[in-house]
């Protein structure tokens, strides 16, 4: 019974949805805007490659495991930022419900969880040498940890949901419960002492100019990267949603 | 391990995560393409059986 009402309302969303969005065409991809974006990320992931292992001088006190910090940061950058775009999305469905911008907020919320996975690997591998441990419970880590679950928590909520606007209705709150997190994991090293460091752009200049401008080009690369994958992850899920509607469609015919 | 061992580990991680996400979304999308195309075909059968039978 359930499953025939639900059956219906996608029908029905179905046939409501026949606007724009849908009649274009469902195998197309925004090819120029993926190869821009693809390329670009492509370039400055090589110039960072450049400038990471070439250009920028080994830290006098760390070594050269310092040089995961032009990913580390990037990739927190990344996950922290994708979070945002998905409660900001997430806030503008809850006032004017449009599928697309779940489409976003669903897109975001996969990368992000792929980049902070990524942050807390390399924090892992950049915490042994230093400071002799995998893993502190610092109230960085932690809150950054919080936030990786925040992200899964999400993913597998829209999963179990399925593609429906009751789903898309809880995953904002989720993401505006969550993205408290975001300046918390900023301000942390700020508010409490503890083992990470602090901020490492300071006006009494904690960076050499060298390692400023390697992080700002891995910064940029890792923002079109984002991009780029959000362009494809958003088509991913414009896609399957179409694949849905007209699955319901013939199996209700 | 020695430092420089942890240094290529994390680079690698993060270079074959990414490489493995661009993947994953590459046969992601592929699987739905391949989908909608069988549906798309199911519902042209469809819409030609019901015209012949308009048609009779």
């Amino acid at each position: 019974m359930a499953l025939t009402k639900q059956a219906t309302s996608i029908v029905s969303s179905a046939e409501e949805h026949t606007n724009d969005v849908d009649r274009e065409s469902p195998a197309r991809l925004p090819i120029a805007a993926s190869l821009i974006l693809g390329g670009l990320s492509c370039i400055g992931m090589l110039a960072s490659i450049w400038l990471i292992f070439f250009y920028t001088p080994i830290d006098a006190l760390q070594g050269v495991t310092q040089r995961i910090f032009y990913f580390h940061v990037p990739t927190a950058w990344v996950g922290m930022s994708a979070f945002v775009v998905m409660t900001i999305a997430g806030i503008i469905y809850l006032i004017k419900p449009d599928e697309r911008l779940d489409w976003i907020a669903r897109a975001s919320g996969e990368i992000g969880a792929v980049f902070l996975t990524f942050l807390l690997i390399t924090g892992s591998l950049w915490g042994k040498p230093i400071w002799g441990a995998w893993w502190v419970w610092d109230p960085k880590l932690t809150a950054a940890l919080i936030l990786w679950f925040m992200f899964i928590g999400y993913l597998m909520l829209r999963s179990y949901m399925g593609r429906t606007a009751e789903s898309a209705r809880i995953g904002a709150v989720w993401s505006v419960v969550g993205v408290i997190d975001v300046p918390i994991i900023y301000f942390s090293v700020l508010w409490w002492r503890g083992q990470h460091p602090g901020p490492q752009i300071t006006s009494d200049g904690g960076l050499p100019p060298a390692a400023v401008l390697t992080l700002m080009v891995s910064l940029a690369t890792f923002t079109l990267l984002y991009c780029f994958l959000m362009v494809l992850v958003y088509q991913l899920q414009r896609l399957q949603t179409q694949a849905q509607r007209l699955r319901a469609i013939v199996e209700f015919e | 391990m020695q430092e420089s061992t942890y240094l290529i580990i994390a680079y690698a991680i993060v270079w074959l995560g990414l490489f493995a996400y661009l993947a994953f979304l590459a046969m992601r999308i592929r699987g739905v393409q391949t989908e909608l195309a069988a549906v798309e075909e199911l519902m042209r059968e469809s819409q030609e059986k019901r015209d012949g039978k308009d048609g009779n």
